[in-house]
């Protein structure tokens, strides 16, 4: 009887308390002009809901960046093709229903709501323009109207602001520099290199004029920062450089890389779990994503996604699994591959519109 | 549970409790002080932002402020930590806006928020001024002024109405509308007004010695949509011509439907006159009290052909886009062959012979690394082709070159996308160049001459702000580039050289005449004229066979239904029509005429003869006849020829007309459905029986 208690009571605290759960997941279709919902409820990956978006029926606009508002009441869509310049939409969760959009700059991409700011950060990545710096969009996403456009490096991306909502970073790729902004200051604070050999560390917004100017003058860094994830504690983020096929871990703190982590073939996104436990990267070369165990700072594994072209991923807040968009070739679906992060497996996955791109967590049910 | 998962509970509990103490806090509330403002361009204010707690003590909560980006500028952002604010606010834009505040909290149910509002007016009229007001005029006539009205950022302002008034009004005397009234001779004042800004001229009514109006007009027979020129002449008793009388037309008329329609026409203050249905039509000439009228009978224009369904190439599977037609070289020179793109499906170009119209085979695939294959296009000499790349998986988009001399077996020469990642939306071939437009903002000319190794020599992008780019056609070295709200821009790219064989081309076209200096590594822009509608899609050439009036064709594509259509599979609703610009005086075009269908969207356009065919989308396959001098709506002037519905059952959206293209080929005409493929089509009686065959 003993034994049974004891065995039951380990059960209790080994076994997921996740059975029964549902997760809701938004992902974008970039050559569709689709975002789908997908639902995953603990074994299988379902697309629930296809939503077009766009206003041009037979122009690819190109959904991009995908959020959810803190509060969860919306979600918003970057669109990145316009004539010329791209927008954020702004949809009600739910109903799915278009709510307003504002006009931004060329190729507007990732973004987040700033939990102390309430506002939201958006970069235009200018993906297809020319080499220069580009900006960050600063959104009132309650009127949706552009309140500021603070000057950034060339080809900006990746858009994640610390879980205190005070600090938005984001890399510029073709520059190969992280950028750091102070939201209360609507102004970029800091720049760091994101390769090893060259650590140019600035600080302040006048250096940050000079470093731009540098950096539009030299050849484009191998690096190629494509992502930037902060830790759940706001100590360190992580950023993906696509080019070396690494990713960095840089210290708020000292303002300097402390660790680096040799990845798969051209790693894209990232993103921590809430428990601070795994970084999960894509590896959009390899068609794999990679699950790292950050104490230890070694891949635990790299899993096969189920078609090529691996793009963004986003973990459940319960930090039990990973959701990663697969863009796939040409006509053929794109995917959201559903990870066991305690398993390390691969679930299921839900076949979704061409071009899989901007992904975001919406909510768990149980 | 393990050390981390321990951790992090001691983390949220504590998280929790700075939201029980947030939820503790009593209600916050904005003051704005002033609590509103009214600036001009240019100016600045201070405002003072306090955030008060519900019992009206300072607040202690720090929060942000905000305009609006390009318009409504503040600083600082942030107020101190007591909750208060001095700002300064300038404004660059007139409009209205609003100053923001917001509370910085990191509970976002607590998150509170104020708004001021702020407007700016336009600036103050600077002028108000005549446009050539005339200096004298004739008693007995009504002639009519034009004014401009410019603001301080010296910007015409189309909202403003400029009041016109006369010093003596039993003299002369305006309408509402700017009409002036000569009643007698005499002198007087005439004043424009707007706000409060004026400017005079003056003008003196003489007598008029106008007895008589003439008004002639070639004999003929007129049909709708024929051009009549009515000539009037104001004479004095001796028959002398006053030629500075001024003749106002009008016409009245008296339809043959014998159903309620009306005689329904156009007159210029020229005098050209054109009916847009049959009947019986005066018109009238009239001058200082003096008219003259004419009646001529209108009959039918009586063109209509059937569009007969020779074959179709019928695709179920993916959207079709783009199409081109040629003859084949070599030893295929003897056969015609078709190439269509698929929009967002797999990146396949299908290759089609088509010397038998009536039987269209698939004879070859394409497939590039891409989702949408938007525009193919072939070489004049039959040899190279081009297919343009969206969605390409690797982002890198640009174009791909084809060796197309054995359709059969197509080859990809090479791909060329350095600096086109961003996706070619349509191009061109000419002259051993690729004329690409570029990510929708310009278009870049590549040299194809070495197909295997393409090179850009020059790109075309236009300054204004926000410019953006749809289309590109190129003719005898000209090319016509369609730019959404900056309109046609036609560029010279070297024109064509003078020869024997070109000297009749030249010397009918007046864009030609002055062509020649530009080139393809540097086009220099010749003409442009910006469309009313914002929305300029498409551009062709046409040089008119019957009057030798030198127009572009130019369209323009809308989706007032917006969105939803197509991904659901529903039929789409675009709307839409084809503006003709007179070029004769290319530094000056003017829009004469517009085919538009009703409850139809224009999208591609083809011009052979004095026909014009053209994609309608919804609203099929449409032919049309734009012979002879052109003027207002050709569509209600009966001057469709034919129509095809290309609806298809097993279409990729069944039963759903979507027509992307047209090209007349040897007395066929060959056009793309998005929904169901490639089609050929030709034109027969109306009364056409196929059991007469």
């Amino acid at each position: 009887m003993q034994q049974l208690i004891i065995t039951t009571l380990f059960l209790i605290l080994t076994v997921s308390p996740v059975t029964g759960r549902n997760y809701y997941i938004y992902v974008t279709a970039e050559s569709q002009d689709k975002v789908h919902v997908v639902k995953f409820d603990g074994e299988k990956a379902t697309v629930i809901k296809d939503i077009p978006v766009g206003v041009w029926p037979l122009e690819i606009e190109g959904p991009h960046g995908l959020t959810i508002s803190p509060d969860g009441k919306y979600w918003y869509l970057s669109l990145a093709h316009g004539f010329p310049f791209g927008h954020v939409y702004k949809y009600e969760t739910g109903s799915d229903k278009m709510v307003d959009r504002v006009e931004l700059g060329l190729f507007p991409a990732t973004m987040q709501i700033s939990t102390a700011t309430g506002l939201l950060y958006v970069v235009n990545f200018n993906l297809h323009g020319e080499h220069e710096p580009s900006t960050i969009s600063i959104v009132d996403p309650e009127e949706m109207i552009e309140v500021k456009r603070v000057e950034t490096g060339v080809m900006p991306h990746g858009s994640r602001l610390t879980n205190d909502g005070l600090k938005q970073y984001s890399v510029a790729m073709m520059s190969g520099t992280l950028y750091e902004l102070d939201v209360l200051q609507f102004d970029i604070s800091r720049t760091l290199f994101t390769g090893r050999k060259k650590q140019m560390n600035m600080q302040g917004s006048m250096d940050h004029k000079n470093s731009m100017k540098k950096n539009t003058m030299h050849k484009i860094p191998k690096e190629k920062p494509t992502w930037v994830y902060p830790h759940p504690a706001d100590t360190h983020v992580y950023v993906v450089n696509n080019g070396t096929d690494n990713v960095v871990e840089i210290d708020l703190g000292n303002w300097a890389i402390t660790r680096q982590f040799k990845t798969g073939k051209g790693p894209y996104n990232c993103e921590v779990s809430q428990d601070g436990k795994y970084l999960v990267v894509t590896y959009k070369s390899a068609a794999k994503t990679g699950i790292w165990d950050l104490n230890t700072g070694q891949e635990l594994v790299r899993l096969k996604n189920t078609r090529r072209v691996t793009h963004g991923v986003v973990i459940s807040p319960d930090s039990r699994y990973a959701f990663v968009s697969v863009e796939g070739i040409r006509g053929e679906p794109g995917s959201v591959d559903v990870f066991d992060l305690e398993n390390l497996t691969l679930v299921d996955h839900a076949e979704v519109g061409k071009q899989a791109g901007g992904i975001a967590f919406w909510k768990m049910e149980d | 549970m393990d050390g981390c998962r321990l951790v992090f509970t001691c983390i949220a509990l504590l998280l929790g409790s700075i939201t029980l103490q947030a939820q503790d806090d009593d209600s916050l509330y904005f003051q704005f002080e002033p609590d509103s403002l009214d600036l001009a361009i240019g100016d600045s204010a201070n405002v003072k932002i306090t955030l008060f707690s519900e019992d009206s003590s300072l607040s202690n909560n720090q929060f942000l402020i905000t305009g609006a980006w390009g318009a409504v500028e503040v600083r600082p952002w942030i107020s101190n930590q007591k909750g208060v604010a001095n700002v300064q606010v300038k404004v660059f834009k007139p409009g209205s806006f609003k100053l923001s505040a917001s509370s910085i909290t990191p509970d976002r149910f607590k998150r509170v928020r104020g708004r001021m509002p702020i407007t700016v007016p336009f600036p103050p009229i600077a002028k108000a001024e005549f446009i050539d007001p005339p200096r004298t005029a004739y008693e007995g006539t009504t002639i009519e002024f034009a004014a401009r009205v410019l603001d301080q950022a010296n910007i015409t302002r189309q909202d403003v109405q400029p009041v016109f008034k006369s010093s003596n009004p039993e003299i002369a005397d305006f309408d509402e509308f700017g009409h002036l009234t000569i009643y007698r001779r005499g002198l007087v004042k005439i004043t424009v007004t707007a706000e409060g800004i004026s400017s005079s001229t003056d003008l003196r009514a003489v007598r008029n010695p106008v007895r008589k109006i003439e008004l002639s007009l070639e004999a003929d027979d007129y049909r709708t949509g024929d051009v009549i020129t009515f000539k009037a002449r104001a004479l004095t008793a001796s028959g002398r011509t006053v030629e500075d009388a001024p003749v106002v037309f009008s016409f009245m008329g008296k339809a043959v439907y014998g159903i309620g329609l009306p005689a329904s026409g156009q007159i210029t203050p020229q005098g050209k006159f054109v009916a847009e249905n049959p009947g019986d039509y005066t018109i009238f000439a009239t001058s200082g009290g003096h008219t003259a009228s004419k009646t001529i009978r209108i009959t039918p224009r009586n063109i209509q052909k059937r569009a007969k369904l020779v074959g179709h190439g019928l695709i179920t599977d993916v959207f079709t886009s783009d199409l081109w037609v040629w003859q084949g070289v070599g030893e295929f020179k003897e056969r015609d062959f078709a190439v269509t793109g698929t929009w967002e499906a797999n990146g396949e170009a299908y290759f089609w012979e088509v010397t038998d119209p009536s039987n269209l085979i698939i004879i070859d695939t394409v497939t590039v690394d891409a989702r949408t294959v938007n525009d193919v296009k072939i070489s004049a000499d039959g040899r190279i082709g081009v297919l343009t790349r969206e969605g390409a998986s690797t982002r890198k988009n640009g174009v791909v070159i084809l060796d197309v001399s054995n359709p059969y077996d197509v080859k990809i020469l090479s791909e060329f996308n350095d600096g086109l990642t961003g996706g070619v939306h349509n191009a061109f071939i000419y002259d051993n160049h690729v004329y690409a437009v570029n990510n929708g903002r310009k278009y870049d000319i590549i040299n194809i001459s070495d197909p295997e190794n393409p090179w850009r020599v020059g790109s075309y992008e236009l300054n204004t702000p926000g410019h953006s780019i749809h289309d590109v056609w190129v003719e005898n070295g000209i090319a016509y580039s369609s730019n959404w709200n900056d309109g046609v821009h036609i560029f010279d790219i070297g024109g064509l050289n003078f020869s024997e064989q070109n000297r009749h081309t030249i010397m009918k076209n007046p864009v030609l005449q002055a062509a020649g200096k530009g080139s393809p590594r540097k086009p220099t822009l010749m003409s442009s004229k910006t469309d009313t509608t914002g929305r300029n899609h498409a551009a062709f050439p046409f040089l008119s066979k019957s009057t030798g009036d030198f127009y572009v064709i130019a369209g323009d594509e809308h989706f007032p239904f917006g969105l939803g259509e197509i991904e659901n599979m529903e039929p789409a609703n675009p709307r839409g029509g084809y503006h003709f610009l007179n070029m004769n005086d290319y530094n000056d075009p003017v829009e004469e005429a517009i085919y538009q269908v009703p409850e139809a969207g224009s999208h591609n356009l083809w011009v052979k003869g004095d026909t014009l065919y053209t994609a309608f989308y919804q609203g099929g396959l449409r032919v049309v006849d734009i012979s002879g001098e052109l003027l207002g709506d050709l569509y209600k002037q009966g001057r469709e020829i034919a129509f095809y519905l290309s609806n298809h059952k097993n279409g990729r959206m069944s039963n759903a007309t979507m027509v992307w293209g047209p090209q007349p080929y040897k007395n066929h005409i060959f056009f793309s459905d998005m929904n169901s493929g490639l089609y050929a089509v030709q034109l027969v009686e109306y009364d056409y029986d196929e059991d007469d065959e």
